[in-house]
């Protein structure tokens, strides 16, 4: 095991963006996919960012050398070996992620760190299919990773505190802010942030105000960069409906959390928002700007 | 009678702070802890009490010793404007108003009419705020109105979390500035705002629905009576000095 290797599991938006935090931050990072299109997508898009970060004048042409020079792509999982950490960042699908953490259990060095990125599955129940579970914990990376600072670290219920203060001692050298955080459903954000969409919904469904008013007073009297509608068009209402149903099943129906019929029907006509040109708003698909 | 004097009642910092916005707008404006005090000359009132049993006794008290053509606003954190208006017997010049301190930051205060509230009246409480620099938006009758209720849940939500050892007061101010942008960290947040005004919200949620989203998190009716109101008393999830 190398302590300067990490791996990343997942070439989609996620896992590249985590695989790039991690190679500009010096370490030598292992981009892993099951398919060379897949990985070559990932890398593409690093790429992209840091070139244009580069014309930007943020990145020098050496640093942009240097950090290309530091990503490598795999397909093989068993190249995990040398990582001193993996995280896992595959779609959200427990029995994919039960079989990849399986293999990562026999592959990797005994005290290597294994960390899925995970936002809406248990990290205990994805932890205990290994059999040294006290090494496993979350590190929930925000969209996108290379621009948010916060990353969650979750403990789960089987999570040593030493492995705990060795993945916060990781975070804070990939310039990033750790927080430590039990492992819950919604961890701290999602679960917090949760009322911002469903309390607009429901004071929407009473007819109360519409949604460019409740808008205009969350920007305008909350102080809150985005209006609760707007930011619902900007993240997609498939993803949001999905995190605020996954958090009301899993706390066994919390009336806190129980979503809105309002976005349920958005999600059945395709009403996504910007991403299909149509949400609470309307938007020119090709720039994905308001109308 | 005149048009530019207005009473303001309450013993709370959204109190202190509509009277020092008032007065730099040239009113004639003056702060009543209650309702005992003569009063009489002016033609606006605006209560500020987010909740409690004793709100409704101020109401009454105001409308019996007001002339009728003096204008209520009377803060709808904690009640709609419809139920507050029926503790009078002049429901129609009670319009509604819920905002949080600091109000100076706002650029927009939200306005309410219950059933039975007359135009004029809301009219004259949109006069108000347009001539304190603000905006206004009229929204339909609730306790709390919109941002008020949004970020009481939010709130609510984030005392939770702290009860239950999710993480400290500091990592969930942290992550939520950081993790969604917000201004403040909610529990910073309900410190500045007061715990009594946040707690009065979801408790009229909770009386007006009947629905258990709102139910209160207990650490906040403990901080209530505790006296842990948040900065204006030196201790909220915080501590000042």
């Amino acid at each position: 095991m190398d302590p300067s290797v990490i791996g990343v599991l997942g070439a989609g938006t996620m896992g590249a963006g985590i695989a790039q935090v991690a190679a500009q931050a010096g370490f030598e990072t292992l981009l892993y996919d099951v398919s060379q299109e897949f990985v070559d997508k990932g890398l593409s898009r690093i790429r992209d960012f840091l070139k244009k970060s580069r014309e930007r004048g943020k990145l020098t042409e050496d640093e942009e050398k240097k950090i290309r020079a530091r990503l490598r792509g795999s397909l093989n999982l068993e190249e995990m070996r040398s990582a001193a950490l993996v995280i896992e960042a595959v779609p959200e699908k427990f029995e994919l992620k039960r079989e990849i953490f399986q293999k990562l259990d026999t592959v990797c060095a005994a005290d290597a760190l294994l960390a899925t990125n995970t936002s809406s599955l248990s990290v205990t129940a994805i932890g205990g299919v290994t059999r040294k579970p006290e090494r496993t914990l979350g590190l929930h990376f925000f969209n996108p990773p290379p621009l948010m600072a916060l990353v969650e670290v979750i403990q789960a219920a089987h999570t040593s505190d030493e492995v705990i203060q060795k993945a916060v001692e990781i975070v804070q050298r990939l310039g990033k802010t750790p927080v430590v955080v039990k492992d819950t459903p919604g961890f701290v954000v999602n679960r917090i942030a949760r009322p911002f969409y469903n309390e607009a919904l429901r004071i929407l469904g009473e007819g109360q105000a519409s949604m460019e008013t409740i808008d205009r007073i969350m920007k305008e009297a909350g102080k809150f960069p985005m209006g609760p509608f707007e930011l619902m068009d900007l993240i997609g209402n498939d993803v949001n409906f999905a995190t605020t149903e996954s958090l009301y099943l899993s706390l066994f129906h919390d009336p806190a959390f129980r979503p809105s019929p309002i976005q349920h029907r958005m999600v059945l006509a395709g009403h996504l928002g910007r991403k299909t040109g149509k949400g609470f708003y309307s938007y020119d698909p090709s720039t994905g700007s308001g109308s | 009678m005149s048009e530019n004097s207005l009473a303001i009642i309450g013993k709370n910092r959204l109190a202190e702070e509509l009277l020092d916005l008032s007065r730099a707008q040239g009113f004639q404006a003056a702060l009543f802890a209650d309702s005992k005090q003569d009063f009489l000359k002016t033609s606006l009132v605006i209560e500020t009490l987010a909740g409690g049993n004793e709100k409704r006794e101020l109401l009454k008290e105001l409308d019996d010793r007001l002339p009728p053509s003096s204008v209520i606003l009377t803060s709808c954190l904690g009640f709609a404007t419809t139920e507050i208006a029926s503790w009078t017997r002049t429901p129609e010049r009670v319009a509604g108003f819920a905002t949080f301190y600091p109000v100076k930051e706002k650029k927009v205060i939200e306005l309410t009419g219950g059933l039975r509230t007359q135009g004029e009246a809301l009219e004259r409480a949109e006069g108000f705020f347009h001539a304190l620099g603000k905006e206004t938006a009229k929204v339909k009758d609730a306790a709390g109105l919109v941002f008020p209720r949004v970020l009481s849940l939010i709130i609510n939500q984030a005392a939770r979390t702290l009860d239950e050892g999710v993480a400290s007061a500091e990592e969930i101010d942290i992550a939520m500035r950081l993790g969604t942008n917000y201004p403040l960290g909610p529990l910073r947040w309900a410190d500045l705002i007061g715990i009594d005004e946040v707690l009065a919200v979801l408790e009229g949620l909770e009386r007006e629905t009947g629905d258990d989203r709102y139910r209160p998190a207990p650490v906040l009716r403990k901080m209530v009576q505790a006296g842990w109101l948040g900065e204006a008393s030196g201790r909220g999830f915080y501590v000042y000095k």
